[in-house]
């Protein structure tokens, strides 16, 4: 098997690159066609996403690739070539992997990476342009992102807002199922923020805002309730989070206020999220027993922590990619060897027996004694030469980053595999 | 036969706690599934010596201090198991292996095959006080250790860092759920364990007996008293009701380990 890899990502080119060198869906089936139909490329899959474009091929020339994305596109080569990388082999299988389990993505451990690679390979697919080598590549591939996932943490903690803000009402609340979450100001974060912690379980919605006809419609979204901004405070007793984000210049609501409401909630804790700037709640707030505050710095400190907290499970992951690497490499060399030694055993006798059948003319005095002599000798001979080769290639398929024997094998000896 | 059980009660045990240990020392849950087996399987030893002693001894083998510890331990482990059964939070495994852990180890450590049984022990009333003395302290321990996870995740999210460990940890609602059932569970038990000894007391001597565990658990009971009070009336709950449920078990470990150090009535054979 040959691999080759060429491609680019948000680590090596920018958005403007990306975006001409991507493949929308229509053109994809077309372009792998057009790949597969070359001379040498026998295999091909293209991954195309906002952040990255990989052709991987089972072809013995990565050049061939790099040739057919800029034809394709249109492009000249020296103004992307810089921007272009490529793998060949152990290389290329260990950046499908990552790529994959999502250790290369912009946000290490974003779960939607895995989905895409699974799309370019369905697409493939449909298109006849994988073969047994690449679907024992992605299915391996797809494998080992699970594997990755379920092993080490990099998929686990909140790196937005949003998630944060649930992961942290869920720490507070444990189930969010009959809670109530209160919207004051519309902001796109506060809006979007609201619309996670619905989804994860927040059975109802209340909503205001200083317009108030802006209130009610926030409120059909949600299916919730709208209500007057002079009165929030009121029915802020009945709000287990409350999300902040108006254009305020001043503190909307303060220390006094949120211990008056919190006393009248029989001190059943409250979570507020403030991503107002200027800030909408006093931040000595979150000294209240039983009362948390998050302001958005407070928010990112969470991200920034769970980023880090991904990048150290990253390093955990990297191990499992390379021992994955290194089986998946054997056990793809290991399923060239025994027939390639099957090939070179039947390709030289063939040659030997053709040699002799050739001078029949001139053994034809020979007596039968030492015609069978002849034989066995030849035979001897073949044996000889073939046994180094093919001590070697049983022995070089048991390590992983030796190089591809079994191939340079066949083609000294021109062996075809069948 | 029993000491063998109790022994191997605590060699399995040991794998709980070593288990408590490194995902302190780690921040990171490690071999949970294996500890949680090894505690159940030494519970079932555990609750296996303790029968065997009593058969031996042909009374609740509660007269002697190792006694005490074993049956402490075993109910620990009783209260965790239901505990973990009903919530699946499994970071109380840290805070209640080490626990059974040092009473099976103090217990093995204590042993005494001597099965003298002090004539002022010898009454019925024996099976109804220790028994509710003890449930009630297994349950009064898991209102502590669920009040500890309170206040740690509550650290956490106020100064609004977290690592995985408190990931790990459960929810503060759950964790105060947790502590407001055991207590609720654990206070009838210890109420009902003070009637019945000072019941006890009467029918021996007509007048209730004075020792300094008597005095103890009576401040200890106080404490729980006001606990329920607090949290039934005042609306607490969370940080403060943890506090008090940490000063509680203080008292209730005072009572327990200090009996042999006050002298008086609780204070064991040696």
């Amino acid at each position: 098997m040959q691999l080759a890899l060429v491609g680019l990502s948000h680590k090596t080119a920018p958005v403007e690159v990306r975006e001409r060198m991507a493949f929308n869906s229509d053109a994809l089936r077309a372009a792998l066609t057009s790949l597969v139909g070359r001379q040498e490329v026998n295999e091909a899959l293209i991954l195309s996403t906002c952040n990255r474009v990989e052709v991987v091929a089972e072809s013995a020339d990565e050049r061939l690739i790099r040739e057919f994305l800029c034809e394709f596109h249109q492009i000249p080569h020296e103004s992307v070539s810089k921007h272009l990388y490529s793998f060949r082999n152990v290389e290329a299988i260990r950046h499908v992997f990552r790529v994959a389990a999502s250790l290369d993505s912009m946000v290490i451990g974003e779960p939607q990476i895995l989905g895409q690679v699974k799309e370019a390979y369905r697409i493939a697919a449909d298109a006849g342009t994988v073969g047994m080598h690449l679907s024992a590549l992605m299915n391996r591939a797809f494998a080992v992102a699970k594997k990755v996932r379920s092993e080490t943490g990099i998929s686990q903690s909140a790196v937005s807002v949003s998630y944060a803000a649930v992961e942290l009402a869920r720490k507070i609340f444990g189930d969010l199922a009959g809670k109530t979450v209160m919207i004051i100001g519309a902001s796109k974060m506060g809006e979007l923020a609201a619309k996670h912690l619905k989804r994860a379980g927040v059975s109802s919605v209340l909503v205001t805002n200083r317009t108030f006809e802006r209130a009610v419609e926030l409120a059909k979204v949600f299916e919730g309730a709208a209500v007057p901004f002079e009165h929030f405070a009121d029915h802020m007793v009945g709000a287990d989070i409350v999300i902040t984000s108006t254009g305020a210049t001043h503190f909307i609501i303060g220390k006094n206020q949120a211990e008056q409401i919190i006393h009248r909630r029989k001190n059943k804790p409250m979570f507020f999220i403030d991503i107002a700037v200027p800030r909408d709640i006093d931040p000595s707030v979150n000294e209240i027993d039983n009362v948390f505050l998050y302001d958005i710095d407070d928010l990112q400190q969470v991200i920034d922590d769970n980023l880090k907290e991904r990048l150290k499970e990253a390093s955990r992951a990297e191990e499992i990619i390379t021992s994955e690497v290194e089986a998946f490499c054997l056990k793809m060399k290991g399923r060239e060897v025994v027939p390639t030694i099957v090939q070179l055993r039947e390709t030289l006798e063939k040659l030997r027996r053709d040699e002799i059948e050739r001078n029949r003319r001139h053994l034809k005095d020979l007596s039968p004694e030492q015609q069978e002599a002849l034989d066995q000798i030849t035979k001897s001979l073949v044996n000889k030469i073939l046994h180094t080769p093919i001590e070697q290639l049983k022995q070089l398929a048991h390590d992983p980053q030796g190089p591809d024997i079994a191939d340079l094998i066949r083609k000294i000896f021109n062996v075809k595999l069948q | 036969m029993h000491v063998v059980l109790l022994r191997l009660a605590l060699g399995l045990y040991s794998v709980g706690f070593a288990h408590a240990v490194l995902t302190a020392l780690k921040k990171k849950q490690t071999f949970f599934k294996p500890a949680l087996a090894a505690t159940l399987a030494g519970f079932v030893l555990h609750v296996g010596s303790i029968v065997l002693r009593a058969m031996d001894v042909r009374y609740l083998p509660l007269t002697q201090q190792y006694e005490a510890f074993s049956f402490f331990g075993a109910l620990a482990t009783l209260g965790f198991l239901i505990a973990y059964a009903k919530y699946r939070i499994a970071p109380l495994s840290v805070f209640a292996f080490p626990v059974i852990f040092i009473m099976t180890f103090v217990a093995n450590l204590y042993y005494d095959p001597s099965s003298s049984i002090p004539p002022v022990l010898r009454s019925n009333w024996i099976y109804i006080h220790t028994p509710l003395v003890f449930l009630g302290y297994a349950a009064l321990f898991i209102a502590f250790a669920a009040a500890i996870m309170y206040l740690i995740q509550e650290r956490a999210l106020k100064s609004k860092h977290s690592t995985r460990f408190h990931n790990w940890l459960p929810s503060l609602d759950m964790c105060d759920d947790l502590a407001y059932k055991s207590l609720a569970i654990g206070f009838p038990l210890i109420t009902l364990g003070i009637i019945t000894g000072a019941l006890w007391a009467q029918a021996v001597w007509g007048v209730w007996a004075r020792d300094a565990k008597v005095l103890f658990s009576f401040l200890t009971w106080l404490v729980y008293m006001l606990l329920i009070f607090y949290r039934l009336i005042a609306g607490w709950r969370g940080r403060k009701a943890a506090y008090l449920s940490i000063v509680g078990f203080i008292g209730v470990l005072v009572t327990f380990l200090g009996a042999n150090y006050f002298g008086g009535l609780h204070t064991f054979n040696q």
